[in-house]
């Protein structure tokens, strides 16, 4: 078909669309979430190290000072125009004013603070004399110092260049923002490639729904790479393929049903049409007349049977007489089908045993189509098996799981067609002589399945071995 | 004779069961439509009503139904219904139906369960035992004699043969003989009730004695003398 191949009109292949995906949208929330968290990590993180580093001096200064004013006080000026010798790059520069506030000695070159706190650490920028290795005269530098009221009243200002600081501030800060980049491309890149997946795997899901629209029943949709146990949209998908193995055995029996309904159907529709136009041309008396009415009647009667067995299959796969459930118990109601056959058994001469284990086998269930079913059970062992035969019914409860056997010693069903009796209108090779409708079996199946229960052919040496037995629990998929 | 309300929006069903039921010497009306049935069963007397379960326009059969039973009128009424599901017939019966019968049905089927319907109104007879020609039933000591012996009869022939007394004269579908003596909701199993009933007949119809179980075509039982 055409259509299968062309391209899907609401396929997701431009990028521009991407945006609309739940992959996509969804790393794109986690990227932004993620770029909140990592902003507030750097900036704790910026805020810490610099700290550090300006606390380290902050540390220091007093030491500093300690250092100065070890030793003779009246030595003090000549010590610290002296610092620059063990300081010849000035990252420390020192300074003595005098209460005027000028500079006695040393190469700081701020102002001399006022009011003194005594060795309160602070921020300055000064104009630097191009003092130290690259340093350019006039250029402003930054100083983290400390100043102490002397007891003779001069102050002695202690500094440390903080250059080195701002270097590594600013080697942070690039770090940080590089990583920060770097993060974001990589986020951006994976909401790309989740989101591109994402739309690949709808795309090919799509095909594959267009395709099965479009009638072909045996595709299915694609799981992901990882198989069946894959993600959730592999589990949503192996849950519709499940789907669609259903529907595809469902379309296949009723293309069977269909086949044989149309068999079945019209060959008495032919007949009550061939009796009645023949009526018609060559009746001439009540008599004839009369006749022909009664056969059109008993086909009609017929036909109306067919047409409530498969009304009734239909009800009961339905599923809705659920509703109509109540407690019951099978062993009487077994009983009362053995019972309802004993008679039918008897006019073939056959043997219908009965045997059960428990006195009773209560459980939820319609009795009327429980009674149905293990009758329509023996009522099929009956006709399948010759004169003076037997057929054996049992009924056993092992662990809460309830099993009926039918057993009859006639020719046994061919194992190739052990799982096509339970569909409809099927009629074995060697039934088509008998009379029915081929619909009894699979009311046996329908109700069974309503009812937990799961209807099989049991592989048997001899004769037909039908089991209805508790449905094991589905295993989780 | 009857008085039969049909209350049915298909003309062509109405009228044909309107013929049967005529056959059979009731006098028959109809409705066509819900609301009109129902003018007519609070207006009229009537021994019975045929109602359709599915009828168009606001009033369904249950609704029909429903309101009847609500204004106190106890008429019979069997259900006719296209819809075979149980709970729809649990449905119909909850509502105040005494029968429910889905379609398509046999003529017959409908005319029995009418007259057993009507027979139901007179309420069942206690009694203690049956007598019909040369058969006698004595419910009290479990015994059924023919021509003063004994018959020796197994509990489910007993209940098919006191089924028969109860309803003696009267047409007895298989579907309905089914039901009440198996008690077991049936579809056709026409055959196997055959079987049973060729039984029974074995022991109380002895050869060269007049029958009292009559087959009559078209599926059905009387239970009378000759």
């Amino acid at each position: 078909m055409s259509s299968v191949k062309r391209k899907a009109p609401w396929r997701l292949a431009r990028l521009s669309e991407l945006r609309r995906t739940a992959g996509f949208r969804m790393a794109l929330l986690f990227m932004c979430l993620y770029g909140v968290i990592a902003v507030l990590l750097f900036a704790f993180l910026y805020i810490q190290i610099s700290g550090y580093a300006v606390a380290r001096i902050d540390e220091w200064l007093p030491r500093g000072r300690n250092a100065m004013l070890r030793g003779d006080m009246a030595q003090l000026r000549t010590r610290v125009d002296e610092h620059l010798k063990i300081d010849p790059e000035n990252e420390r520069p020192y300074a003595l004013f005098d209460r005027t506030g000028r500079r006695l000695a040393g190469t700081f070159t701020g102002p001399m603070p006022f009011p003194v706190h005594d060795g309160r650490p602070y921020t300055v920028e000064v104009i630097g004399e191009g003092r130290g290795e690259g340093r350019v005269a006039g250029k402003p530098r930054t100083l983290r110092a400390g100043a102490w009221l002397m007891p003779d009243g001069q102050v002695l200002v202690v500094s440390q260049d903080m250059a080195e600081i701002e270097a590594f501030d600013a080697l942070l800060l690039k770090a940080l923002a590089t990583a920060a980049a770097i993060a974001l491309l990589m986020g951006l890149a994976g909401a790309v490639l989740i989101g591109r997946r994402a739309v690949a795997r709808l795309d090919a899901i799509t095909d594959a729904i267009q395709a099965i629209v479009s009638g072909d029943l045996s595709q299915r949709l694609p799981t992901g790479r990882g198989g069946s146990a894959g993600d959730d949209l592999d589990r949503l998908v192996t849950v519709v393929n499940g789907m669609l193995n259903d529907i595809e055995r469902l379309m296949h029996e009723v293309k069977g049903a269909c086949d044989n309904i149309a068999h079945d159907l019209r060959t008495p529709l032919a007949r009550l049409l061939a009796g009645l136009e023949r009526a018609q041309r060559r009746a001439n008396s009540a008599a004839d007349y009369q006749e022909a009415v009664e056969a059109a009647i008993a086909e009609t009667l017929g036909l109306l049977t067919i047409f409530n067995a498969m009304l009734r299959i239909s009800e009961v796969e339905d599923g809705a007489r659920r509703a109509g459930f109540t407690d019951i118990d099978l062993a009487a109601i077994t009983d009362d089908a053995v019972e309802f056959y004993a008679p039918s058994a008897d006019e073939k001469r056959i043997t219908l045993a009965y045997a059960h284990d428990t006195a009773a086998v209560p459980m939820r269930g319609d009795a009327s189509l429980l009674f149905e079913a293990v009758g329509n059970l023996i009522d099929n062992a009956i006709k399948f098996t010759p004169e003076g035969g037997r057929i054996t019914v049992a009924l056993n409860v092992r662990h809460g799981a309830i099993r009926l056997d039918v057993h009859d010693s006639g020719p046994g069903i061919d194992p190739l067609e052990r799982e096509s009796v339970f569909l409809r209108f099927h009629r074995s090779e060697g039934s088509r002589h008998l009379p029915g409708n081929g619909l009894g079996l699979s009311l046996v199946a329908a109700v069974a399945k309503l009812h937990g229960l799961q209807a099989a052919v049991f592989d048997s040496q001899q004769g037909c071995h039908i089991v209805l037995r508790t449905a094991a629990p589905k295993p989780a998929a | 004779m009857a008085r039969v309300l049909i209350i049915e929006d298909d003309a062509l069903t109405a009228q044909e069961i309107q013929e049967a039921l005529r056959d059979d010497g009731h006098q028959v009306e109809l409705a066509p439509d819900g609301r009109s049935g129902l003018l007519r069963a609070v207006g009229e007397e009537f021994d019975v009503i045929v109602l359709d379960r599915m009828m168009p326009g606001g009033l369904d059969g249950l609704a029909v139904l429903a309101t009847l039973r609500t204004a106190g009128i106890a008429t019979p009424v069997l259900i006719l219904s296209a819809l075979s599901a149980v709970d729809e017939r649990v449905r119909g019966l909850r509502a105040g139906g005494d029968d429910y019968l889905s379609k398509p049905f046999d003529f017959i089927e409908l005319t029995a369960r009418l007259d057993a319907l009507l027979r139901r109104r007179d309420g069942p007879a206690a009694v203690t035992g049956f007598q019909l020609g040369r058969l006698e039933m004595d419910l009290l000591t479990h015994t059924v004699r023919l021509a003063g012996q004994p018959v020796d009869l197994q509990p489910r022939e007993f209940r098919l043969l006191e089924y028969f007394f109860r309803n003696a004269g009267q047409v007895l579908t298989r579907t309905m003989v089914f039901e009440a003596v198996w008690e077991y909701r049936s579809d056709e199993r026409s055959n196997v009730i055959d079987v049973h009933i060729s039984r029974l007949r074995k022991k109380i119809d002895p050869d060269g004695t007049a029958p009292l179980i009559h087959t009559l075509r078209g599926s059905g039982y009387v239970f009378r003398e000759a």
